[in-house]
């Protein structure tokens, strides 16, 4: 055997073992919101790309795009046949693009996984479609100086609530509680709204599949909503990033606000994180969590290189890693909070322990219409709020306009 | 004289080729069309077939998420919007804000073109401060009145508690929310229908007003028949694009307030963003684009027909 049949036998065996597509450079573009978020989206976006030391042929690139354009923008550019290789999708985009075949099935990537329930939603028909990101649960928070210097007491029902909230406005001259109040922010307002939907019993559907829109158990929820509204305890006019920035700013007693809207607020502001503390709703049943999935474009050209870094993504290091970028909120699999993120922000456990038991904002068996169906019915909450109008005669109508549409 | 001592002299002709000037000629009679090629391909690529497409997906099931996959379903989806309590609303909102940004918007933009057209002291400076509101972008002007209009902290209730009364709610009552968002629409337009009427006011002959003054007329008496007749042309024009740019406008809108409280301010387009990208549904949406689009021509229809009016009381 001559040296250069010894050479020409080895190029091959090593084209055989690397091929060449393995090394061709690939950018893989990764889409959320959450990459805009101030601190958290570096954060978030540093862990990622760890991946590129793991795959140095990939070059990750991040695509930010405002939240309340995102889902829009989403939809738009995957109907078009474009779009980002992997999107970090809010469940509701996420089933649209499900349910328009524009998904590609990741199930290969999470193979031998041990996932946890909030994997449940990504499968669809039995074929996962998404991986789990993030399960952002709701929680009561406040803020415990404020708290402590008016004299009053963390609440357990809405008149507590309203009590204390007033008591830290006239002792202390904050704001009293915020919340979402308004249509012009429908998407947020219907997802925060699902909390006193469900804290007061409210399912939407019944076990037949039909909408149930009128019912005592909601129009007690949009009578309890109407009161904390009517108390002038709310900012009304302020947006939620506005009530964020002010609670950040420590001029907001109370709100209810999600794990990663409290990290926001608990990064980079004014406020010790540490004077941050929350509780279970003060509502009679548990509330609800907005559910992130991760999923891989159908219009990809790289659907290989995007299921590997799925892989990887649900790797033990890649979970731990994220957890510390992601504060309270429950990942793909058990990953326990960070110690020294708990003595940092007391606030954190609370929200773990209520994503066991919260619910999903979209109606069961009616995911892709939510939207479609919550519209009249926040429609509804705002007429009772602006009008005063009975919630019973309200829902009526919304349950009349619904069953139109179905 | 010279012109007939020149014109006597024999003038040499170059010999020409049979086919030459039958060229100039044909190149003569296309060069028009091909001047006019890169605006008409410009409006066929980005008007008219898009909106060809948006009339064809009007009659079509068309879901946002999969675009190229539509049914023909015939008149179903103009069924749909004409059987929806929500689309006589939206177009009742869309004809009150369309004809009250008109008549206040040009009302305010002329009175101030005509104060503006008189010789002051520092007339230039006022001149570019009331054109400000034209130059700032829509967004961002939505996003400082929304911070204006705020009902804890925004500076018109802050006005309102200094004076005793209590704080009004701009943008979440039903009562207010419309006068708000008109109040935004018409501090943007005001300024531009003053632009344009204030060049209309500039060009009106000096001598014509002259001569009404010397023959005894007042003020109002030259407004009314040598001011008047001259702009109104310009008049006209300015309210048109007024109301076609009020039956289309959405960014202010869906800013301040969404379409809410309770559908007080959804106009046709606002209605049209929440049926494509809330329920997903391009085909009701695009019914509701042609409605907006018949609107808009029909607005421009009245226009032409006043103008033939004109021209024929001119003739």
């Amino acid at each position: 055997m001559t040296v250069s049949s010894i050479a020409r036998a080895a190029l091959l065996a090593s084209a055989v073992a690397f091929p060449l597509h393995a090394q061709e450079p690939v950018t893989l573009v990764i889409a959320n919101s959450q990459w805009l978020d101030a601190l958290r989206g570096d954060s978030l976006w540093s862990v990622l790309k760890e991946y590129e030391t793991e795959a140095p042929n990939v070059r990750l690139e991040a695509l930010g795009v405002p939240s309340k354009d995102y889902g829009d923008r989403m939809m738009t550019e995957f109907g078009a046949g474009m779009g980002p290789d992997i999107a970090i999708l809010q469940e509701g985009v996420f089933f649209a693009l499900a349910d328009a075949g524009l998904l590609v099935d990741v199930g290969e990537a999470v193979e031998g996984v041990e996932l946890n329930a909030t994997k449940d939603n990504g499968i669809l028909d039995g074929v996962t479609l998404g991986v789990p990101w993030q399960r952002a649960v709701y929680a009561l928070i406040y803020n415990a100086d404020l708290v402590e210097r008016a004299g009053v007491t963390p609440p357990t029902t809405v008149s507590e609530l309203i009590a204390s909230a007033q008591g830290v406005q006239a002792e202390t001259g904050a704001i009293g509680f915020t919340s979402r109040h308004q249509i012009s922010d429908f998407s947020g307002f219907y997802m925060d709204f699902q909390n006193w939907a469900y804290g007061y019993g409210v399912d939407w559907v019944d076990g037949d599949g039909n909408l149930t829109i009128n019912t005592p158990e909601a129009a007690e929820a949009i009578a309890a909503f109407k009161q904390v509204y009517d108390a002038r305890i709310i900012p009304i006019g302020d947006d939620m990033p506005t009530q964020r920035t002010r609670f950040k700013e420590t001029q907001v007693g109370f709100s209810i606000d999600n794990s990663g809207g409290t990290l926001n607020i608990a990064s980079g502001g004014a406020m010790d994180s540490g004077l941050i503390e929350s509780m279970p709703l003060p509502f009679p049943h548990p509330g609800a969590h907005q559910q992130i999935y991760v999923a891989v474009n159908a219009n990809s050209k790289h659907p290989d290189e995007a299921m590997a870094f799925l892989k990887w993504l649900v790797t033990p290091e890649a979970q731990a890693a994220l957890r510390k970028a992601s504060g309270p909120d429950a990942l793909a699999t058990d990953v326990p909070l960070d110690e020294a993120f708990v003595a940092d922000n007391p606030w954190a456990p609370v929200f773990a322990e209520l994503a066991t038991d919260s619910r999903s904002v979209l109606i069961p068996g009616y995911e892709v219409e939510t939207t479609q169906i919550m519209r009249p019915v926040m429609e509804a909450v705002e007429e009772v709020l602006v009008t005063g109008i009975a919630p019973e005669d309200a829902l009526a109508k919304a349950q009349g306009r619904i069953d139109q549409m179905f | 004289m010279a012109y007939s001592s020149q014109s006597a002299q024999p003038v040499a002709v170059r010999p020409t080729t049979g086919g030459r000037p039958a060229a100039t000629a044909r190149l003569r009679r296309l060069l028009p069309y091909a001047f006019m090629a890169l605006p008409v391909i410009y409006l066929a690529v980005f008007m008219f077939w898009p909106l060809g497409r948006q009339i064809w997906l009007s009659f079509t099931r068309t879901r946002l998420a999969n675009p190229n996959r539509s049914e023909f379903i015939g008149l179903r989806n103009y069924e749909r919007l004409f059987d929806s309590p929500d689309f006589y609303s939206a177009l009742y909102v869309t004809l009150v804000y369309s004809a009250l940004a008109v008549v206040i918007g040009v009302a305010i933009g002329t009175v101030a073109a005509l104060a503006l057209n008189r010789p002051f002291p520092g007339r230039t400076l006022v001149r570019a401060i009331l054109l400000f509101g034209w130059a700032v972008p829509n967004v961002a002007a939505a996003l400082v009145w929304l911070w204006i209009f705020n009902e804890r902290s925004g500076v018109l209730n802050s006005i309102v508690t200094s004076l005793g009364l209590e704080r009004i709610s701009w943008l979440t009552s039903t009562d207010m929310a419309l006068s708000s968002v008109l109040l935004v629409t018409v501090w943007q337009v005001a300024p531009f229908v003053m632009l344009v009427m204030l060049a209309a006011l500039q060009s009106v002959p000096q001598e014509v007003k002259e001569a009404a003054r010397v023959d005894g007329a007042d003020a109002l008496n030259i407004f009314r028949a040598v001011t008047l007749p001259h702009v109104m042309p310009t008049l006209q024009l300015v309210s048109l694009l007024v109301a076609v740019w009020s039956i289309r406008r959405f960014d202010i809108i869906y800013l301040l307030t969404g379409g809410g409280p309770i559908g007080s301010t959804s106009t046709l387009i606002v209605k049209l963003r929440q049926v494509a990208f809330e329920n997903h549904d391009l085909g009701l949406a695009s019914a509701y684009g042609v409605i907006g689009l018949i609107l808009a021509l029909l607005v421009a229809a009245i226009h032409a027909a006043f103008n033939r009016r004109r021209q024929k009381g001119q003739s």
